[in-house]
């Protein structure tokens, strides 16, 4: 009796003593998803070798032809100033949000979204006008800003 | 020799029904007037967790102390219950919380171990129903963002914000059904050392708001199925009532 004690609460201690070991595997902090459309004809999507930085910052995308980019926001602030830029032209998107936190799983713990979102204003140099398609961020599954030029 | 042999031979086939192992072996026949049924003392038996106070003074993110009680009613079946308090800081990568409280749980225990003579050690199994007050904290968060790939390298583009507010979520409420597996041991007359291991299933919460009860006293780390895992080492002295 003694011994199967001192085996069960060995096999016990050993049960118990591991850490958990949770990871996120969430989605998280959405990114801002904006996507290119020709401005002659605004249901087709039009690339564009783009550079995209926020001020002060490296360039997320350095001279990449796409038709859409994806963009994390300033969580720190209501607002977020990115250069667009392609063919040295640049252009500049002044985004304004408020944030909410939100607490998602265990193993991501708490993430932002951004609620009434806009874009303050812009230079048209390249870009000639933008559509904001949601006012809330809280996915990337759908287009948040379509930018026609 | 032989004499041994035979004596554990009659031990192991009739455990229960001898009073003298020398003279049955002698005889290899058992009188009826010799058998002796070893009575079982039934009383009152208390104790604690050993383990809750010594993890509340080496661990600095634990304090907990659980006493623990059964009453035997019949040879083999024991009403138990448990009660205690606990306050549990978990750190994670991005954000802390406290879970404090109290709980209490109830049920019975089956022992499944056939004693030999007068021994009374017990295998058993165990339900429960556990009930739980507490309140949680968020003591800090950190938004998690994911970093952003430059130059192959992936760093955060801004840094995240943090919140140092604790945010405190009071009288929350926990139920749950728990089963065990243990055994006790009578080391010295009528004081038991146990082990058990206990799975806890919840059958009802209440959650606060824009966040999730992670741990919960009594109950322990509730995983995502709203499963649990509990054990327990305990100490406990048995007030012997009467003998039957």
């Amino acid at each position: 009796m003694k011994k199967i004690f001192l085996v069960f609460t060995t096999l016990l201690y050993l049960l118990t003593s591991c850490e958990d070991d949770d990871f996120c595997d969430d989605p998280t902090t959405p990114r801002l998803i904006i996507e290119f459309y020709d401005k002659e004809d605004p249901t087709t999507r039009k690339q564009v070798p783009i550079y995209a930085w926020a001020d002060q910052k490296d360039s997320i995308y350095q001279l990449v032809l796409t038709d859409s980019i994806l963009l994390p926001m300033d969580t720190q602030s209501t607002s977020t100033k990115y250069r667009l830029s392609t063919t040295n032209i640049i252009d500049t998107l002044d985004l304004t949000y408020t944030t909410s936190d939100v607490f998602i799983s265990e193993g991501c713990g708490f993430i932002a979204n951004f609620n009434d979102f806009g874009v303050a204003k812009i230079t048209d140099h390249w870009i000639d006008r933008i559509e904001v398609n949601v006012t809330k961020i809280e996915n990337e599954t759908e287009t948040h800003i379509k930018v026609y030029h | 020799m032989l004499f041994v042999t035979l004596s554990n031979g009659q031990e192991k086939t009739e455990p229960e029904a001898k009073k003298d192992t020398e003279v049955v072996a002698k005889t290899s026949t058992i009188d009826a007037d010799s058998i002796v049924v070893y009575k079982k003392n039934y009383g009152l038996r208390l104790g604690i967790d050993i383990v809750k106070p010594i993890l509340s003074a080496v661990k600095t993110n634990y304090n907990g102390f659980e006493i623990v009680g059964d009453y035997r009613v019949k040879k083999n079946l024991y009403i138990a219950a448990e009660i205690g308090v606990a306050e549990q800081v978990k750190r994670r990568d991005t954000y802390a919380f406290t879970a404090s409280g109290s709980y209490i749980s109830a049920g019975v225990n089956w022992n499944s171990f056939k004693n030999w003579l007068e021994m009374d050690n017990e295998i058993y199994v165990g339900a429960r129903y556990g009930f739980s007050l507490f309140d949680q904290t968020v003591d800090q968060y950190t938004i998690y963002q994911e970093g952003t790939e430059i130059d192959g390298i992936s760093g955060p583009y801004f840094e995240p914000r943090s919140n140092f507010t604790p945010r405190t979520y009071e009288n929350l409420t926990a139920h749950w059904f728990g089963l065990l597996f243990g055994l006790k041991v009578e080391t010295l007359k009528n004081l038991y050392l146990g082990a058990h291991i206990q799975f806890n299933f919840i059958l009802n919460q209440t959650q606060p708001d824009n966040f999730q009860n992670l741990y919960v006293p009594g109950f322990n780390k509730v995983f995502s199925t709203g499963t649990g895992l509990g054990f327990g080492y305990t100490i406990a002295y048995r007030i012997p009532l009467y003998k039957r």
